[in-house]
């Protein structure tokens, strides 16, 4: 699903953010990234998310080469994907609902099905009865449930989260996971950017480490992908 | 969940809505900018429109005297009636001219005060008439092209008691080029001032963005087009610029109906110079068109320099 060869990505002479970075990630993949802060995680997702191009190497996303996409397909390969930051991102001015139908509306989903939509997503993350209220009236927990329901509106065959609890207490924490592994049982690969080592360790997901541009590690799983994530964050 | 089927570059009719309804929201947040780059479309489509006001009123004044090819002969004030008599009978004679009306001083004293109502009182102070006797001479169309006829017409200046003679085609084509420099005058200004509105919508619509920049993100980021994320703004210079041009319209008319009830007297030069009648429709409809056209220029100068992203 998520191929990257040998991809280095220099954003002038004296800083390399990437160095010959190659690894894949298959389909319905649950992947930690890891590494400290500078590590190259963010422009790791950057170039997932083709805000930018590497240097050198190739970055291949659902059979996408992104180096060869042209500008106007960036749109429509977008609409496959599906992100939450640590920031929630929410727009302020927006109720949680208008804050869903404006991604509908940019999707060119009718009108009329937005709320029926809007419903179903925040029902999954447990926020149905907060349609009307704004961000601001949400504690951090659920602007980021909000969030994570923006981000599965649309199905998204991969899910990209940057420190997406980065902000949260510890039941918070495992609240979000809980959606992030529901998502990934429901079919979409999932790759997260977190620094939270015991998250990494308690998971024992696949994660990646970078280190200065560099992947210095590679852990695979320990456990079987379902069973182990059911016992983990109590889904069932 | 269920799947969202993507028409892809399709704009449904609710994405059309939410650019009106997002475009207007944008201008009412944004009061005091949008409320600036509307008085200046309106200010310079105001001096453009009004250039084409009294253009079109002179041009209307031009129509009605165009049929009635005039020279009019102007004697002395001490002009006998023999000397009346003689200009009288070599005008009877001449076969390039229809008919012939004596005018006399007291009737041009009265013709002028009707005109002229508001400088009556400074009229009755005089202690003499000051205006000649003069003949007013219908001429044949076919005379008024030729110099000999000019000429030979011009020519009866020599006789004695005569002063001048004037023709007014000759005043008409003077009139048709000042209606042409006011027109010319009008739309340089005008021009000038739309110029400086668009630019000042390029700047309103640019502060928007700015303002909406972390929108504009997630909107690039779940995969919105450049046409959905430029709409708005796009609606939002066009919305500006079409209120400006009917805000032109509307203090046009206003000042028009005002100086018109000012004047008050249809009979009398200004009115029929000024205000003998309002723009027509399709000047009025090309006025505020001008102003729709000025607010999507402005729009797309600043949409047009892509926000952020790396190609």
């Amino acid at each position: 699903m998520i191929h990257f060869y040998h991809v280095t990505k220099r954003f002038d002479r004296y800083s390399t953010a990437l160095h010959d970075v190659t690894f894949h990630i298959e389909k319905g993949e649950f992947v930690f990234l890891t590494g400290a802060s500078g590590a190259g995680k963010s422009t790791l997702l950057k170039l997932i998310l083709r805000q930018i191009r590497p240097t050198d190497g190739q970055v291949v996303v659902n059979g996408r080469n992104l180096n060869a996409m042209k500008r106007s397909q960036i749109p429509m390969f977008r609409r496959e994907l599906g992100f939450v930051f640590q920031d929630f991102k929410l727009i302020e001015r927006m109720t949680v609902f208008e804050n869903l139908a404006f991604i509908l509306t940019v999707l060119n989903v009718p009108a009329r099905e937005h709320k029926k939509r809007a419903y179903q997503a925040l029902r999954a993350v447990d926020l149905h009865h907060k349609l009307s209220a704004y961000p601001l009236q949400l504690s951090g927990g659920e602007q980021q449930r909000v969030a994570v329901a923006r981000a599965l509106i649309n199905d998204p065959l991969v899910l990209i989260a940057d420190e997406p609890t980065g902000n949260l207490d510890p039941d918070l924490t495992r609240e979000i996971m809980q959606i992030f592994v529901n998502a990934n049982l429901h079919g979409s690969t999932v790759l997260l950017a977190t620094h939270d080592r015991d998250l990494i360790r308690d998971s024992g997901r696949r994660t990646i480490t970078l280190d200065a541009g560099r992947v210095i590690e590679e852990k695979m799983p320990t456990v079987e992908r379902a069973t182990r994530s059911e016992a983990l964050f109590g889904i069932g | 969940m269920a799947s969202v089927s993507l028409p892809a570059g399709e704009t449904p009719s609710n994405t059309f809505t939410w650019f009106v309804r997002e475009a207007i929201r944008r201008i009412w947040v944004s009061k005091r900018t949008s409320f600036l780059a509307i008085s200046m479309i309106a200010i310079s489509l105001f001096i453009l429109g009004a250039c084409l006001l009294v253009a079109e009123n002179l041009e209307r004044a031009v129509e009605r005297w165009q049929g009635k090819s005039r020279a009019t002969v102007y004697f002395d004030s001490e002009a006998t009636p023999d000397q009346i008599r003689a200009v009288d009978a070599y005008l009877a004679q001449h076969p390039d001219l229809r008919s012939r009306r004596l005018i006399t001083r007291e009737q041009a004293l009265a013709r002028f005060k009707s005109m002229f109502t508001s400088l009556n009182d400074i009229v009755d102070q005089l202690d003499d008439n000051p205006f000649p006797p003069s003949f007013e001479i219908d001429v044949a169309p076919r005379a008024i092209q030729s110099k000999a006829f000019a000429d030979e017409i011009g020519g009866l200046r020599k006789l004695p008691g005569v002063d001048d003679v004037q023709f007014d085609w000759q005043w008409l084509a003077r009139l048709r080029r000042l209606i042409d420099l006011v027109d010319l005058a009008g739309l340089i200004a005008g021009g000038i001032l739309a110029i400086a509105a668009a630019f000042t919508i390029a700047n309103v619509i640019r502060l928007t963005m700015l303002t909406y920049r972390e929108e504009i993100e997630i909107m690039r980021l779940v995969g919105a087009t450049e046409r959905i994320i430029r709409g708005p703004f796009i609606l939002e210079g066009i919305l500006q610029g079409t209120i400006g041009g009917a805000v032109a319209v509307g203090l046009l008319f206003a000042a028009f109906t005002l100086t018109r009830r000012a004047v008050a007297t249809p009979q009398s030069l200004v009115w029929s110079f000024l205000v003998s009648g309002f723009l027509t429709w399709q000047k009025i409809v090309a006025l505020i068109a001008g102003g729709t056209l000025a607010g999507w220029i402005g729009s797309w100068l600043s949409v047009r320099e892509r926000v952020t992203e790396e190609a």
